[in-house]
């Protein structure tokens, strides 16, 4: 576990303790968001903003995390992952839907860099992450052309068809 | 090992029958649907219900690497796969040996045995069972005339390379032989570049008789008797019902033998069906194919010996075997069912996809409906046409007719056309209460005199 992703833990133990109902968190290019309302998301606000999905599984109190660094990729504070739910979804954000059940890999392959960080600029044509089934690999293209603002899935999660693997916001 | 959690690869009726025993066994159920299905009833009634792909059945139900990777993904160790789709694919079977994932069928080589006709025929002659009497190649009019002879006319002369009804040519004596043998070879050389005939006998007068058996893959196999599918269009099943009270006795007897030889010398394993064709007129049978699934005719089956097949399933995939012997297995009345297809039986059964806007199903002693229909379903267009079978059970033949009439009447269903107002009227029909029909019955007589019945 990377120091950043440490602090944010420590960072979300100390929030659970408290009776805040939300944390906002800017430092070093790091974003983050704690609400203990699972639906809540961040839509705007944070200059460039990052999200990285919210835990929903976890029990009641448990608070929404949306955090995260341009240095540390997604990963590690999604104890769970929740495709984002209706109502929270800004207008101009496009998912990316899974075109088939499969296992979602968001490097190309394991230790290596995933395909696309949250904040990066894709187009239409853009490898955004990998389908595994059966270990056959097929590549998933964007379909949108805009900017990454979340990841929807834990990585190595079953995800089935029509479910939203990432949100664009588009250009 | 007893199976714990469940996959269902299929949909329909068949998924919701499958469901409806895997709950009652106290097994988890998870199914892998469609994204046209995924509210289904089958995806209601399972504890978890995952979407393999879009709608047309290449992207989900007949992707055999997707349907074990959910299967696995979910954690299942077994996989039903129902009938239709991938049900008799090797590959489906071995693949999900090689997983560890237990297939609710044969294992990969009996599939691979018995869905290839020369192969299931070596079968079945090491059994001693017989197919249709034949010959090898035939080269002149006189070696013909002496295989007709021992055959018996009539007999169909057809072209070793041919299919299709293309380069066959019946003879009833010798004289139509020697007429005809010519021109079937002429013919069969310009249509197929190979002039080589074979003669079998030809059955004027047949009917479809099966065989319900359950093996346990240990050369253990119990047989649940006979049905008599004659009833079809194109080789499409309509009605069917159990027993096949137009084969005498002794006859029924010999034909569950056969079956059962036949499945225990391949170490059968999975309930199973011995399909053969009755001659009426020489009373004697013929081993056509076995299909290696549960079938879409099983409830009339299960109606006359109170057994629950996809149970039977179910246990002998988790090595608990049959669970039942030949003694115990008691039939008593009969059972007919009627197939629901969403056509229009007065528009050349055109489908007949659309909302169902009014379901009102007949209850009562002795009705059963297996469906996964209901009021407000839209019947997709993606997939067959059935929407569910319709199943009466009575004291004889002529009670279970009456049964299956007044059930089709006080079925109130609207919104879609569907085949049941044939079905009432092919049961009712002097020839089918005589049980004088044929397998050739339906489109030659049945069909026409609906027709003119309905005036059209």
């Amino acid at each position: 576990m990377s120091d950043n992703s440490k602090d944010v833990m420590a960072i979300v133990d100390l929030f659970e303790q408290s009776d805040w109902d939300e944390l906002h968190i800017e430092l070093d290019g790091l974003h983050l968001f704690l609400s203990r309302n699972a639906d809540a998301r961040l839509s705007s606000g944070l200059g460039g903003a990052p999200a990285v999905a919210a835990p929903a599984a976890a029990a009641a109190p448990a608070p929404a995390v949306a955090a995260a660094a341009p240095a540390a990729p997604a990963a590690t504070p999604m104890a769970s992952a929740e495709p984002a739910s209706g109502g929270a979804i800004p207008a101009n954000w496009t998912a990316v839907t899974a075109p088939n059940l499969g296992t979602f890999y968001r490097s190309p392959k394991p230790g290596a860099a995933p395909f696309v960080e949250i904040g990066q600029m894709v187009t239409e044509n853009t490898e955004i992450c990998l389908l595994e089934v059966m270990k056959l690999f097929t590549a998933v293209q964007a379909g949108v052309a805009g900017k990454v603002v979340q990841v929807c899935v834990n990585d190595a999660d079953m995800v089935e068809h029509g479910q939203p693997l990432f949100y664009v916001e588009k250009a | 090992m007893p199976i714990k959690r469940l996959f269902v690869a299929n949909r329909g009726e068949i998924a919701v029958r499958i469901l409806r025993t895997a709950k009652a066994m106290g097994i988890e159920t998870v199914i892998g649907v469609s994204a046209a299905d995924k509210d289904s009833m089958g995806a209601r009634m399972a504890d978890r219900a995952v979407v393999l792909g879009p709608a047309p059945s290449t992207k989900s139900y007949l992707d055999v690497k997707l349907v074990v990777h959910a299967a696995k993904a979910t954690g299942c160790d077994a996989l039903h796969p129902g009938y239709g789709f991938l049900s008799e694919k090797p590959e489906l079977a071995s693949l999900c040996e090689q997983e560890g994932i237990i297939f609710v069928g044969p294992r990969p080589d009996s599939i691979e045995v018995l869905g290839d006709k020369i192969s299931s025929r070596d079968l079945a002659a090491k059994a001693n069972v017989q197919t249709v009497p034949g010959t090898d190649h035939i080269v002149s009019v006189e070696d013909a005339k002496h295989a007709a002879e021992k055959l018996g006319y009539p007999v169909v002369m057809k072209a070793t390379a041919g299919g299709g009804g293309r380069g066959m040519f019946k003879a009833s004596n010798p004289a139509e032989l020697e007429a005809s043998f010519e021109r079937a070879s002429r013919e069969a050389e310009s249509a197929f570049g190979d002039s080589r005939l074979y003669m079998e006998r030809f059955v004027e007068r047949a009917r479809h008789v099966e065989v319900q058996i359950v093996g346990d893959g240990e050369g253990n196999v119990v047989h649940f008797g006979e049905r008599d599918c004659t009833v079809q269009r194109r080789y499409q099943k309509l009605i069917e019902e159990a027993p096949a009270t137009a084969v005498p006795d002794d006859v029924r007897k010999r034909l569950h033998e056969s079956a059962v030889r036949l499945t225990s010398t391949a170490k059968y394993r999975n309930a199973g069906t011995v399909e053969f064709l009755y001659d009426v007129d020489r009373n004697d049978f013929y081993f056509i194919e076995v299909n290696s699934r549960i079938q879409v005719e099983h409830p009339v089956t299960e109606e006359i010996t109170g057994r629950d097949l996809i149970a039977c399933q179910l246990r002998v995939a988790g090595g608990e075997g049959i669970g039942i012997t030949q003694d115990e297995v008691e039939i008593s009345g009969h059972a007919i069912e009627c197939r629901m297809n969403a056509e229009d039986p007065r528009n050349d059964f055109a489908p007949s996809p659309g909302r169902i806007t009014r379901w009102t199903p007949p209850q009562g002693q002795g009705v059963r409906l297996d469906s996964h229909a209901g009021e407000g379903y839209l019947v997709p267009p993606f997939y067959d046409s059935m929407i569910g079978k319709l199943i009466v059970r009575g004291t004889d033949r002529n009670d279970a007719i009456d049964k299956l009439i007044a059930a089709i009447n006080a079925f109130e269903l609207e919104g879609i056309k569907t085949t049941m107002p044939l079905a009432a009227f092919i049961v009712d029909h002097p020839d089918f209460r005589n049980n004088q029909i044929t397998t050739r019955w339906l489109e030659d007589k049945g069909l026409p005199d609906y027709d003119k019945k309905m005036g059209s």
